[in-house]
C-alpha cells in the first residue's frame, strides 16, 4: 500500500512541471471558487481608480477604460471560463461516455450509427461551428456550453468505444452475460469501471479544449457577454486598447494560458501515472 | 566430457540480474555461471521465469532499461559485456552475435521489403543476387518473391527463415536464438531447426537455443543446461543429462514433455510455480516443489559440483541419479 | 485491389458523414423560431418579399422537398446569395479561400518543419533515458496552452511597438507583391502554427515511444546497427503513420477554422467572411461557409486515409 501510494507520489509529483501545473491548478480554482468573497475588491465598480491606469500597488493588474480594478475582473474572468468549460465538459462526458459504451457494447447498428454522428459532429472545425451555433442560438453562455459539446463530445465518444470493444469481449463480461445480467448493467456494472481511466484523460484534455473554446468565443464576442467577464472576454476588451493599455491583454492572457497549461500539465500526468512508459536505448 | 583447454567464445561468471518493478526488485538471474566453446550447440532450457531469456539477452546486453546488473561478469569473445562501451559493444553485436527471436514477424520491419530489410543486415551495398543467395542459404525458395514481399505477407516459418538469413549475413561466431520455434505450426518446427542446425555448422559458429522444450532441442545439441530460479541446475553432454539427469528438476522437465512416453502413461506436468525472488536464494530454489526434498535443502544453497560427466547444483544429485525416475515413482 | 477494398468502405463513410453534416446545416437554419425567411431578410420584411422568398426556397413545400431542393442547389454551385453584397455566395468564398490556403499552408508548413523532428528527437530521448519528461514535453505543453489569440495579440502588441519587418493587415496577394504578402501573412501563419507544433510534436513523440517498444527496433539493435541509422531506416517511417492522420486533422481545422487568426490579423480570407457574415446577419455566407468548412475537412481527411494505406503496406491486408 504504502508502495502504491510512493508510486503515485513519484509519478504525480515527481518533477518540477507537473507540481507547478498541479500548483497554479490549484490557486486558479480557489481564486475561481472563492473569488467573490475574498477582498479583492468589486469587479464592477466603475471609476475605482483612473481610466487605464499602469498596474501599480494599489491596482495590481491596472484598470480598464472605465477605471475599474482589473484584478478581481481577471478573478471573476477564471471563475466564469473554469465554471463554464467544467459544466459543458462534465454534461459532454457523460453523454460521451454513455453513448461510446453503447456504441462498443451493442455493436453493428447502434454502433455505426453512435460512430458516424460522432463523425459529423467532429467534421465541424470547433469555431466555425461556433459561428454557426451564434447565428442559430445567438451569442451567450448557452451557445457556448453547445459549441464545447459539439468539439469534445466525439472525443469521448471515440476514446469510450474503443475501450470497450476492447474490452467487451473478455471473460467477466461473457461471465456476466451468461449469468443472466441485462443490458445495461452490464454496461454500467461490469463495463463502465474498466473505461474510467480513459475518461479522466479525456476529461483533462477536453476542458483545455473547453477553456480555449469558451475564451475564443469570448474573445469574438459570441460567447460570455459585458459586463460579466470571462478570460477570452477581458482579452476583447483589452485588445482594443493594446498600443496604450498592454496590461490588459497581457494579464488575462497569461492567466488563461496559465489557466489551460495547468489543466494539461495535470492531465499529462494523469495519464503518464495510468500509462507507464516503456522503451529503451537505442544502443 | 572432453576436456577444453581452448578460451571459451562465452564466459559468464556468477551473474545476478535484477528488474525493478518500481515498487520492488525481482531477481531474474541469481549467481548463473555458464561457458560456451567454439562451434558447439548449447541449449538452455527452463519454465518461462526461469531467467533463459535474461541469460540469452545479457549476452548482447539487450535487456531492457530497468534490468539492472547487480553482480558477477560476462565475457564474449575477448569483450567484456558488462563495462563496454556502446561503440565497442555496437561492433559486438555487429560483428561477432546474431539473433534469432521468438515471434519473427514481429522482429522485421513492417513497412519495409523484405529485400532492403535483408540488405542492412548485411552490410555495405549488396546485389540483389547476393541477397537472394543468402535468402536461399536458409532454404527459401523463390528468394527473389520473398524480396519483394512485406513481412505480414510471409509465414510464420517463411519469416523465421528470413530472420535467421539476416543472424547469418555477417558470419557471427555466436547465434543466440531465443525460442525461435515457439510461435510456429508443430509441423515445421523440425525443419527449421534443423535449418538453423545446418547454418550453423557450415559456419562453424556456435549457437545457443533458448527452449522451453527440452525433447525438440535435444536432437539440436551439443550440450544442454538446464534453468531454474535464476541458476543453472544441471549442465552437460546432451545423451548423459537426457538418459540420467542428476537434477530433480531436469526430471520433471522430461516427465512433462511429450515424446517418450509409454502407452496409457500420463504426461507429470510439474506441480507449484517457479519461484519469485527478491533477495539471493539461501535454499535450494527448487526444494519446495521437490519430491527428494530434506531439511538440507531448505537450509543451505547448493553450490555447483560435477557429478557423473556434468554439473549439477542439487544437495540430493546422487539420490536422483541413483534411483530409476524416483519423483515418478514416488508420485504413483 | 487492397487499395480499392479498404477505401471503398471509408468513402461511403466519408459521403454519410457528409450526409449528415448538410442535414444539420439544414435544419440548424430552417428550424428556428421566425422560420428562413426571417433569417434570411430579417425581421422588417414585407409580406411580397416574405412570399418571393418562400416560393424561391419553396418554404412551402415539406422539409423533405425544401432538403432536396437546398442540396440540389449547393450541389449546382447556388450557395444562396449575400444579402449585404447581392453577390453569389460562392464566389465569394472561392475568391477568398487561396488567401485562407496560402496561410494554413504557412502554418503546417512551419509546424511540419519544427514539430516532426522534435518529436521524433524527443521521443527517442524519453525512450532511451526512461524519461517522461524533456523539452519535447514542456514545448509541448506550452504550445497547447496558449490560445493562437493570446499569442496573436502579443505578437501584434510586440510587433506595433518594434514593427522591424512585419506588418499587420494590408494584405496584398503573393502574385502582386510576394514580400508584401509575406510581410503581412507570416505573423498570422506563425500564430497559427504554434498550435500545430505542439500537436505535431506531442503526436509523433508518442508514436516514437511507441515503435521503439516493438520487438523489430530490438531486432535493429541486436544486429549493431547505429542509433542514427535505426532512426533513419525504422522509426521516422513507422512513426509517420500515425501522424499523418493528425495532420490531416491539423490542416483541415486551418482550413475551415482560421477564423480567429484571420479576424486577428485582418486576414481577408474565408474565415473573417463568414464572420463578417455573422455580424451582419448575412446568413447564407454562414451556411455556405460553415458547409465548405465541413466538405473540406471530411475531404483532406479522406485523402490522409489514401495516404496511409499508401505509407502502410499492412493496411487492408488484414481483412
Amino acid at each position: 500500500m504504502s508502495g502504491v501510494r510512493q508510486i503515485a507520489r513519484r509519478r504525480l509529483l515527481g518533477d518540477g512541471l507537473t507540481l507547478f501545473g498541479a500548483l497554479a491548478l490549484g490557486c486558479l480554482l480557489f481564486l475561481g471558487l472563492f473569488g467573490p468573497w475574498l477582498p479583492l475588491g468589486d469587479p464592477l465598480r466603475i471609476a475605482a481608480g483612473p481610466r487605464l491606469g499602469a498596474p501599480s500597488a494599489q491596482f495590481l493588474f491596472g484598470t480598464d477604460e472605465l477605471g475599474r480594478d482589473f484584478l478581481p475582473r481577471v478573478v471573476q474572468g477564471i471563475r466564469s471560463t473554469f465554471l463554464l468549460s467544467a459544466i459543458a465538459v462534465a454534461i459532454t462526458a457523460v453523454i460521451g461516455t454513455l453513448l461510446g459504451l453503447a456504441a462498443g457494447y451493442l455493436g453493428r447498428h447502434t454502433d455505426q450509427m453512435i460512430a458516424r454522428g460522432a463523425d459529423i459532429l467532429f467534421a465541424f472545425p470547433a469555431l466555425v461551428a461556433g459561428l454557426l451555433v451564434a447565428a442559430v442560438m445567438g451569442p451567450g453562455q448557452a451557445s457556448a456550453i453547445t459549441v464545447i459539446s459539439i468539439a469534445t463530445l466525439p472525443l469521448f465518444i471515440r476514446v469510450v468505444r474503443s475501450v470497450t470493444l476492447g474490452v467487451a469481449g473478455r471473460g467477466f463480461v461473457t461471465a456476466a452475460e451468461v449469468a443472466g445480467a441485462s443490458t445495461l448493467r452490464v454496461m454500467l456494472v461490469h463495463l463502465l469501471p474498466n473505461v474510467m481511466g480513459a475518461v479522466m484523460v479525456q476529461l483533462t484534455y477536453a476542458l483545455s479544449i473547453g477553456m480555449i473554446i469558451e475564451s475564443a468565443l469570448s474573445f469574438l464576442g459570441l460567447g460570455v457577454q459585458p459586463p460579466d467577464a470571462s478570460l477570452g472576454s477581458l482579452l476583447r476588451q483589452g485588445s482594443a486598447y493594446l498600443t496604450i493599455a498592454p496590461w490588459m491583454v497581457l494579464t488575462s492572457g497569461a492567466v488563461l494560458s496559465l489557466a489551460i497549461m495547468s489543466v494539461n500539465l495535470v492531465g499529462d500526468a494523469v495519464r503518464d501515472a495510468l500509462e507507464p512508459l516503456k522503451g529503451r536505448p537505442l544502443t | 566430457m572432453t576436456a577444453r583447454a581452448q578460451e571459451p567464445l562465452v564466459d559468464i561468471a556468477d551473474l545476478v540480474i535484477g528488474y525493478d518493478t518500481g515498487t520492488r526488485q525481482v531477481r531474474a538471474l541469481d549467481g548463473a555461471s555458464l561457458q560456451v566453446f567454439d562451434d558447439e550447440t548449447l541449449a538452455i532450457v527452463g519454465e518461462s521465469g526461469s531467467g533463459k531469456t535474461t541469460l540469452g539477452m545479457a549476452a548482447g546486453r539487450l535487456l531492457p532499461p530497468e534490468a539492472q546488473l547487480l553482480g558477477g561478469r560476462i565475457n564474449v569473445s575477448g569483450v567484456d559485456v558488462t563495462s563496454a562501451d556502446d561503440a565497442a559493444l555496437r561492433r559486438l553485436r555487429h560483428d561477432r552475435l546474431g539473433f534469432v527471436f521468438q515471434n519473427p514477424t514481429a522482429a522485421l520491419d513492417p513497412t519495409m521489403r523484405i529485400g532492403r530489410q535483408v540488405a542492412l543486415a548485411m552490410g555495405g551495398r549488396p546485389g540483389p543476387e547476393a541477397i537472394a543467395e543468402l535468402l536461399s542459404r536458409a532454404e527459401l525458395n523463390e528468394p527473389q518473391r520473398i524480396m519483394r514481399a512485406f513481412p505480414h505477407e510471409l509465414s510464420g516459418g517463411m519469416a523465421q527463415r528470413v530472420v535467421i538469413a539476416m543472424a547469418i549475413a555477417r558470419q557471427p561466431h555466436l547465434l543466440i536464438a531465443d525460442e525461435p520455434t515457439a510461435s510456429l505450426d508443430a509441423s515445421i518446427r523440425e525443419k527449421v531447426m534443423a535449418t538453423l542446425g545446418r547454418l550453423r555448422a557450415e559456419s562453424g559458429a556456435s549457437l545457443v537455443i533458448l527452449s522451453h522444450d527440452l525433447r525438440l532441442i535435444a536432437r539440436h545439441a551439443d550440450r544442454v543446461a538446464v534453468m531454474y530460479g535464476g541458476r543453472i541446475v544441471e549442465l552437460g553432454p546432451v545423451v548423459q543429462v537426457m538418459q540420467a539427469p542428476a537434477h530433480p528438476y531436469t526430471n520433471a522437465l522430461l516427465a512433462a514433455a511429450a515424446g517418450n512416453e509409454a502407452p496409457g502413461e500420463r504426461l507429470r506436468p510439474i506441480p507449484g510455480t517457479p519461484p519469485v525472488l527478491e533477495a539471493r536464494c539461501e535454499a535450494c530454489a527448487y526444494a519446495p516443489r521437490c519430491a527428494l526434498r530434506q531439511p538440507r535443502c531448505e537450509a543451505e544453497r547448493p553450490e555447483a559440483r560435477r557429478l557423473a560427466g556434468r554439473e549439477v547444483v542439487c544437495h540430493r544429485a546422487e539420490a536422483v541419479i541413483g534411483a530409476e525416475q524416483p519423483t515418478r515413482q514416488e508420485a504413483r | 485491389m487492397r487499395l480499392i477494398a479498404y477505401l471503398l468502405p471509408r468513402i461511403l463513410a466519408a459521403l454519410i458523414t457528409l450526409f449528415g453534416v448538410s442535414v444539420l446545416v439544414f435544419l440548424s437554419l430552417r428550424l428556428l423560431p421566425g422560420g428562413y425567411a426571417d433569417i434570411l431578410l430579417g425581421p422588417f420584411v414585407t409580406p411580397e418579399a416574405r412570399a418571393l422568398i418562400a416560393q424561391r426556397y419553396g418554404l412551402d413545400q415539406p422539409l423533405v422537398v425544401q432538403y432536396m431542393r437546398w442540396v440540389w442547389a449547393m450541389l449546382g454551385g447556388d450557395f444562396g446569395v449575400s444579402m449585404v453584397t447581392q453577390r453569389p455566395v460562392i464566389a465569394e468564398l472561392l475568391r477568398r479561400a487561396p488567401v485562407t490556403l496560402q496561410l494554413a499552408l504557412i502554418a503546417l508548413t512551419l509546424a511540419l518543419v519544427v514539430g516532426y523532428p522534435l518529436g521524433v528527437l524527443s521521443g527517442v530521448r524519453a525512450a532511451s533515458r526512461r524519461r517522461k519528461r524533456d523539452f519535447g514535453r514542456v514545448v509541448g505543453a506550452m504550445g497547447a496552452s496558449v490560445p493562437d489569440f493570446v499569442l496573436g495579440s502579443v505578437l501584434i502588441f510586440v510587433f506595433s511597438v518594434w514593427s522591424l519587418w512585419f506588418r499587420v493587415g494590408g494584405y496584398v496577394p503573393f502574385g502582386t507583391d510576394p514580400v508584401g504578402n509575406l510581410r503581412t501573412m507570416l505573423l498570422p501563419g506563425l500564430t497559427l502554427s504554434v498550435f500545430g507544433v505542439a500537436l505535431i510534436l506531442r503526436t509523433t513523440r508518442d508514436t516514437v515511444l511507441r515503435v521503439m517498444t516493438e520487438p523489430h527496433i530490438t531486432a535493429a539493435v541486436a544486429r549493431g546497427a547505429t542509433p542514427g541509422a535505426i532512426i533513419r531506416c525504422h522509426i521516422l517511417r513507422n512513426a509517420a503513420i500515425p501522424v499523418v492522420t493528425v495532420v490531416a486533422t491539423y490542416f483541415g481545422f486551418l482550413l475551415g477554422g482560421a477564423v480567429i487568426v484571420e479576424v486577428l490579423f485582418s486576414v481577408p480570407g474565408v474565415g473573417l467572411y463568414i464572420f463578417n457574415g455573422l455580424l451582419n446577419r448575412d446568413y447564407a455566407i454562414v451556411q455556405g461557409g460553415v458547409l465548405l468548412a465541413a466538405v473540406v475537412f471530411i475531404t483532406i481527411n479522406m485523402l490522409a486515409d489514401v495516404l496511409y494505406a499508401l505509407i502502410d503496406p499492412r493496411v487492408g491486408a488484414a481483412r
